[in-house]
């Protein structure tokens, strides 16, 4: 396995693959009124652009209604885009018939937020794990075998036996959300779209689910886009991070960078509003940008931040959507803040 | 002068029946708390935070096996009032709860207003409506509505703003103390920190005591001056919130707190293996010796609480007989 390039030393961005490259996607919504007439759009995705390297966790932070989940079930196949394209290893998915959408989405995985909703109440774990299989076409049972032992050896359910003629109710949360993420790897895929995966789990659980995804993702070279509006947890997983306000990716950095000196406003704001554990936390109270995120029926002209924005720039913020601009070699932002640089 | 502890609960048990057997949700939890301090209990889910705060207000089930133990609410032992008594002079009146989830339950077709001023009309018989109202429109400034929502319906506010109208709610009849049972988790980050800003605010304001019940250690810590950890039906440590953080004892506290991530430090996250015990017939000693790294011979015990410097009280062995000290190490 691959896996001594994602140890710290990972090529340079240029000499890697990219595995998907997302051009100018939009995903709207119609919104109709008496269910006929078009009322407008809810422009849920407004302008994604990025590219996603083989073997690179990504993290997508945002509050809710901000877009992130409708970019991974585009991405996944699920809503199918108004605008852009999405290249998965160089081909457009976005034009794929039904067969080859069959193997694109063999290829990508997807691990659900509430693990319980995701998994059929009247199937055992057996059979949940075979139903990907059955599917796309491995129908002989000793791979079958082979690969249920493995993924369940991988996500630590042991005894392998123990489990297999189990119902997902009889597992606890975090045996769940094993179970989710063996389905997502029993078709070997080369991308992991990962929802909110431990949000409905305890902290305890929390760090176990996320080190195991982080040791798959090493083990198999895999890409992950992990989604979460828990910014805490985004040290411990991505080398990556983009934060997202208003359907659009308003700050692009490496992990490192953007934990040491967020840019946007937004994204500071979002970082300012993170509690750690700290006695000091009494005395102070939390400076919070008022108001609410915008509509994305009409979203606000300019920058969608500018009405809650306390740096915003009278004649420009307001009327100019802002370009992304570099602000250092990893770290980009959408804010005519930098404008200069 | 009323007395500086407000409330005081001794040996607290509940326990539930079921047909696998009685269900020790909590079991004999001892603590005290000082008028206008909040405290925090965190747990991971199923250990009985939330069973803890509902025997302590008596919202209790049908299923009932065990209750039994003393609440001196402001001296009074509570739990020999009656069920009417406990209606009308305590509950809501002194001690108000705001129950998870409980902005999704407000009725949709009543309004706001009409809504947070029901506890008024019920428990203080014959207040004018006038009144019921200017009493409404202050607590509605107190968590920071605009006055001109008081009109509207549950589905016209947002999540941030239905969950303060239940706060309003809980506040109206001016309770000593306000139970909120994980008041923002359903929030977004901005709205969970602007609501953490309220509830800062009303605590210096008009000293209400909170009890706060998260499991979001970070967030708790804008808020608590006290931590207790709950575990599998016992309080395994209170501790001031001052020494928590960085000096927990208890090994599943030190534990716990390994296990919360942090943005502005990088450390070494570590979980806990195993799950807690079932509370149909819990281990007869330590209920967390399956998952400690420090157990010994001892542990097969039920250990008692020790009390050590800085009023950290912690339920576990090793720091029995050592006046703070840690005996095992």
């Amino acid at each position: 396995m691959p896996n001594a390039a994602l140890k710290g030393q990972q090529k340079p961005a240029e000499e890697r693959t990219p595995i998907l490259a997302v051009e100018n996607l939009h995903t709207w919504f119609e919104v109709r009124r008496m269910g006929f007439l078009k009322a407008g759009d809810v422009r849920a995705l407004d302008g994604v652009t990025f590219e996603l390297y083989e073997g690179e966790a990504l993290s997508i932070v945002g509050e809710s209604g901000c877009g992130k989940s409708t970019l991974a079930k585009t991405i996944l196949g699920l809503h199918h885009p108004t605008k852009g394209k999405i290249y998965f290893q160089g081909t457009d998915v976005t034009q794929l018939d039904k067969e080859q959408t069959k193997q694109y989405r063999a290829k990508v995985g997807y691990i659900q937020q509430d693990p319980y909703g995701a998994l059929p109440p009247f199937m055992t774990v057996e059979r949940i794990l075979r139903e990907p299989m059955l599917i796309n076409g491995i129908t002989d049972k000793d791979e079958q075998k082979r690969r249920i032992r493995q993924v369940l050896e991988e996500v630590k359910l042991a005894p392998i036996e123990d489990f297999l003629p189990k119902f997902p109710h009889m597992l606890s949360g975090g045996q769940q959300q094993r179970l989710v993420i063996a389905r997502a790897m029993i078709l070997e895929p080369k991308l992991l779209v990962a929802d909110e995966p431990v949000s409905m789990l305890d902290a305890s659980v929390r760090v176990e689910i996320l080190q195991l995804l982080r040791k798959i993702q090493y083990d198999h070279n895999l890409a992950i886009i992990y989604i979460t509006h828990d910014l805490s947890t985004v040290r411990y997983f991505s080398e990556r991070i983009f934060s997202m306000y208003g359907a659009k990716i308003i700050e692009k950095a490496s992990t490192k960078a953007l934990l040491k000196n967020p840019l946007h406003p937004y994204t500071k704001a979002l970082f300012e509003a993170t509690s750690d554990p700290d006695a000091e936390n009494l005395k102070t109270f939390k400076e919070v940008p008022a108001g609410e995120p915008p509509s994305l029926m009409n979203p606000p002209s300019g920058c969608r931040f500018h009405p809650r924005c306390s740096k915003m720039i009278p004649g420009l913020c307001d009327r100019e959507i802002p370009p992304e601009f570099q602000v250092t070699d990893d770290q980009f932002a959408a804010c005519w803040l930098y404008r200069e640089s | 002068m009323k007395s500086d502890i407000i409330l005081d609960v001794r040996d607290l048990k509940l326990h539930f029946r079921t047909r696998k057997g009685p269900v020790q949700a909590v079991d004999g939890v001892t603590f005290q708390l000082k008028r206008g301090q909040t405290l925090a209990v965190v747990g991971e889910s199923g250990c009985g935070k939330t069973s803890l705060v509902k025997a302590i207000l008596r919202l209790l089930p049908r299923n009932i096996e065990t209750f039994t133990g003393e609440v001196f609410f402001n001296g009074v032992d509570v739990m020999k009032y009656n069920d009417e008594r406990f209606r009308k002079e305590i509950r809501w009146t002194k001690m108000a709860m705001v129950p998870q989830a409980s902005m999704n339950s407000l009725n949709p077709v009543i309004r706001i207003e009409d809504q947070i001023a029901e506890p008024l009309f019920l428990h203080e018989p014959g207040i004018s409506r006038e009144k019921a109202m200017q009493r409404v429109a202050e607590v509605f400034k107190v968590v920071g509505l605009p006055l001109d929502f008081l009109q509207r319906y549950p589905f016209e506010l947002s999540g941030g703003m239905r969950q303060r109208a239940t706060i309003a709610m809980a506040l109206v009849t001016n309770p000593e103390l306000v139970v909120l049972d994980e008041p923002s988790s359903a929030l977004d980050l901005l709205t969970q920190a602007n609501l953490m800003n309220v509830l800062k605010k009303i605590k210096h304001e008009y000293g209400t005591t909170f009890i706060l019940i998260t499991h979001d250690i970070g967030t708790a810590s804008e808020l608590a001056d006290e931590i207790a950890v709950m575990y599998a039906g016992e309080m395994v440590e209170q501790c001031s919130a001052e020494y928590f953080y960085t000096d927990a004892r208890h090994p599943y506290s030190r534990k716990l707190m390994a296990s919360v991530p942090t943005l502005r430090e990088d450390k070494e996250l570590q979980f806990i293996p195993g799950q807690p015990p079932s509370l149909i017939n819990p281990p007869t000693g330590c209920r967390f010796a399956d998952r400690c790294e420090q157990r010994f011979g001892k542990c097969s015990e039920h250990p008692p609480v020790t009390e050590l410097e800085h009023r950290q009280q912690v339920q576990c062995w090793l720091y029995v007989n050592g006046k703070g000290e840690v005996k095992h190490a």
